[in-house]
């Protein structure tokens, strides 16, 4: 008990405070507190479990009093609309925690974010790095506590130069089991489109951003990172791999039907849940800093992560009684080839699944053809004869 | 696959000639059998059995699926055999093998585009996409247009150089003019990458026209990356002062930016190849810019011509002129070192250089120019 490490996880009975919870507890050497308003799952054997509201201002002295090494942050509200109370839980939540942490003496402060707040704009440049300005335009709730957390956070990190503060900015989740918008917009029947705009997207699946803050927790990295899967997709290609059909609406209709959805109370975020602007605009996260900083490669690749996400859901509507045995395979073959890599990282850029025979040929045909060979002299024979 | 086999036809073949002609037919053949034997070993696919018959079936069903070019190429091919050797059952068993495996692919390539598995850079680029608009390009080039280029040996086989051109007629053609000569004329068939103005993202189907093109939006950070990653890119750096440049002022070179794309080749020691277009600036006749038009529907500029927008979109078919695409000996930049980018003097310097150069290009060709439409 005494020479271990003690990671705090706030949040913990929210999704993913219980994924990363659960992956820090089958790691040697942490020992894992959890602290929520309610109590997690029960599945969570050898959490310990405190219950209180991280708003609570004795906050500061649990920390000290148990000597808590590192502090990572999941308690965060999704919402639709701007609300007092999300805002209170996110935003004066993060700022209490991150101030009893460095009031207490905590070393380290993971953070998870997203690459929202850099705005879909039309004048983003291809891959955005971590120093573009938080230049989202907020409308939604979620989004506009996000970037007042990101902003505290740029200024918490010259205040408390001591505490090592990581911010992981990841892209849309998807993944069998995670509610985010972009698998609620690839569950409904058809995924509604702007007509004529197909911007480049990034994924991370689920299981990845978990790997992602588990390792940042793990290892000295302070700053801010994009974490995201291999590959860059169009919005249409994306959608295709997840085996759906495109609606596609008139870019203005979208922007005023969205507001008029809200106005008569309709469900919003189930009917568009992500906004205009980001199925209009590139809002792709560069990469390098997580590939030479943190040293982190997730393993799912965009293209992998999605097969897998279609793989379930068509699963789901067939029933369990019928397994495609196809999927299976597809599966199967995925996962070989990411443990593959996972072996041996330098071959990864190579290892592209998809076959790209035709070009293949025509590339080996030339520099092999030099001199007939057995075949081409028998046909000698028969020419002259 | 088209190349012609036996030259004219066998117009006099001398005794000298013969036994080379056998040797590379049987080339050929070992050749072919290899390409089979090798296209078996890395797909799935098996052809048919074989019968004549059933080949000009095929054939006939089939007729509309190809390209133009494609099927005359099969026909003229099966004529040539069928006068040299008719009798000989492995010359037929190869066009089999060639038309069946044409027709499959395509027909797979319509369930991979709905499923989603074909491939994209990080980009956007879809190489398929790019072939399917390709021949509509190549009628503007060839036919429309009739582009003469020139200094193609100038662009690099391989790694990075940035294209400087002089930006002109209202729609950005000159662009997809330039794309087009170097994916059309160049040896290694390079991709040029055009730097768009923040306009065009906002539109729909263009926006995605372009992505799909492997094109990109034009910050300093995307052409320096660009660059880094060994592409050819090409830039306008007069951007919508010269897109939207009147008649009158036709051939008079706006500013070049702000020397974004000097900085980008700086930083990445890429050459500038200075290239000059000429016939696209009388493509549309611009004779007034209306700012109130332009800023009531959010354009950067509302051209006024003879035929838009009187016509509606008729006004948006160009004209047939003669059009001249020069391309310079390049400009050196490694000699400065990646920290010039920093250095505005010089950077101010080259921009002004490369303007020159690009000016002096044009008033040369325009000196040689004796039509408008003729050339």
């Amino acid at each position: 008990m005494e020479d271990k490490q003690t990671v705090l996880v706030t949040g913990v009975s929210s999704y993913w405070g219980c994924r990363v919870a659960a992956r820090l507890l089958t790691l040697p050497g942490v020992h894992v507190m959890g602290v929520d308003t309610a109590p997690p799952d029960k599945s969570l054997e050898g959490l310990d479990f405190i219950q209180a509201d991280i708003r609570n201002p004795l906050l500061t002295d649990l920390l000290s009093e148990e000597n808590v090494a590192a502090v990572i942050h999941l308690a965060f509200a999704e919402s639709e609309r701007r609300s007092e109370a999300t805002f209170d839980l996110n935003v004066m939540g993060a700022m209490k925690v991150f101030g009893a942490a460095a009031a207490a003496g905590v070393k380290k402060i993971v953070f998870k974010s997203s690459t929202l707040v850099y705005g879909a704009r039309p004048d983003n440049s291809a891959f955005l790095s971590e120093e573009h300005g938080l230049t989202a335009n907020a409308t939604s709730g979620t989004l506009r506590d996000l970037v007042e957390v990101e902003a505290f956070c740029n200024g918490f990190r010259g205040q408390n130069p001591d505490v090592a503060l990581t911010v992981l900015r990841f892209p849309s989740i998807v993944g069998p089991r995670v509610d985010s918008p972009l698998t609620r917009f690839l569950s409904s029947p058809v995924t509604p489109v702007l007509l004529g705009f197909d911007p480049l997207m990034q994924v991370i699946h689920e299981d990845d951003v978990v790997e992602a803050l588990v390792y940042a927790l793990m290892h000295d990295a302070p700053g801010v990172f994009n974490i995201a899967a291999e590959g860059v997709l169009p919005l249409s290609k994306l959608r295709r791999l997840a085996g759906k059909h495109a609606a596609p609406v008139f870019h203005l209709v979208a922007y005023w039907g969205s507001p008029l959805l809200a106005a008569f109370k309709l469900p919003v975020n189930r009917v568009w849940p992500i906004e205009p602007d980001y199925l209009r605009y590139p809002w792709v996260g560069d990469l390098g800093r997580m590939r030479n900083v943190l040293e982190f490669l997730p393993r799912y690749t965009a293209v992998e992560a999605l097969r897998e996400f279609a793989g379930r859901k068509r699963l789901e509507q067939l029933g369990p009684e019928s397994p495609g045995l196809a999927y299976d395979e597809e599966r199967l073959r995925d996962t070989i080839e990411r443990r593959r890599r996972a072996r041996s990282p330098e071959e990864s850029p190579e290892a592209r699944p998809d076959g790209q025979e035709p070009e293949m040929i025509a590339d080996t045909v030339g520099p092999d053809g030099i001199g007939p060979d057995a075949i081409g002299a028998e046909d000698v024979g028969e020419e002259v004869v | 696959m088209s190349a012609p086999m036996n030259g004219d036809g066998g117009a006099g073949p001398t005794d000298a000639a013969e036994p080379n002609q056998a040797e590379l037919q049987i080339q050929l053949q070992s050749e072919i059998d290899r390409l089979i034997a090798r296209v078996e070993e890395t797909s799935d696919y098996k052809a048919p059995p074989f019968s004549p018959q059933a080949l000009l079936r095929l054939l006939e069903e089939n007729a509309a699926r190809f390209q133009p070019e494609a099927l005359r190429g099969i026909l003229t091919k099966l004529q040539e055999t069928v006068s040299a050797d008719l009798l000989d059952l492995d010359t037929w068993k190869g066009i089999w093998y060639i038309v069946n495996y044409q027709l499959q692919s395509q027909a797979d390539l319509v369930k991979r585009r709905v499923r989603g598995e074909y491939e994209t850079d990080d980009w956007g680029l879809d190489s398929e996409f790019v072939g399917a608009v390709q021949p509509f390009l190549t009628f503007l080039y060839r036919t429309y247009w009739r582009v003469t280029t020139s200094g193609m040996e100038h662009i690099p086989a391989e790694g990075p150089a940035l294209l400087t051109s002089n930006h002109s007629g209202q729609l950005p053609w000159d662009a997809a003019m330039l794309g087009t000569a170097i994916y059309l004329d160049h040896p290694s068939q390079r991709i040029a990458r055009a730097l768009y103005a923040t306009w065009f993202p906002t539109l729909p189907f263009l926006s995605a026209l372009l992505t799909k093109m492997g094109q990109a939006l034009a910050t300093v950070d995307n052409g320096t990356r660009l660059l880094q990653e060994g592409n050819l890119v090409a830039v306008f750096p007069e951007g919508y002062k010269g897109v939207g440049k009147l008649f009158r002022d036709r051939y008079r070179l706006a500013r070049f930016g702000r020397g974004g794309f000097v900085k980008m080749a700086l930083r990445t020691s890429a050459p500038i190849i200075p290239v000059s277009v000429v016939g696209a600036e009388e493509t549309y006749i611009s004779l007034y810019k209306s700012q109130t038009l332009a800023r009531l529907i959010g354009f950067p500029y509302f051209p006024i011509s003879p035929t838009f927008p009187w016509l509606g979109l008729l006004g948006f078919v160009p004209l047939p002129t003669k059009w001249y695409i020069d391309i310079g000996a390049p400009i050196p930049t490694s000699e400065y070192g990646p920290d010039a980018a920093n250095n505005l003097v010089l950077v101010s310097q080259l921009t002004d250089q490369v303007r020159n150069v690009v000016q002096d290009m044009i008033y040369h060709r325009l000196e040689q120019r004796q039509s408008v439409f003729l050339g």
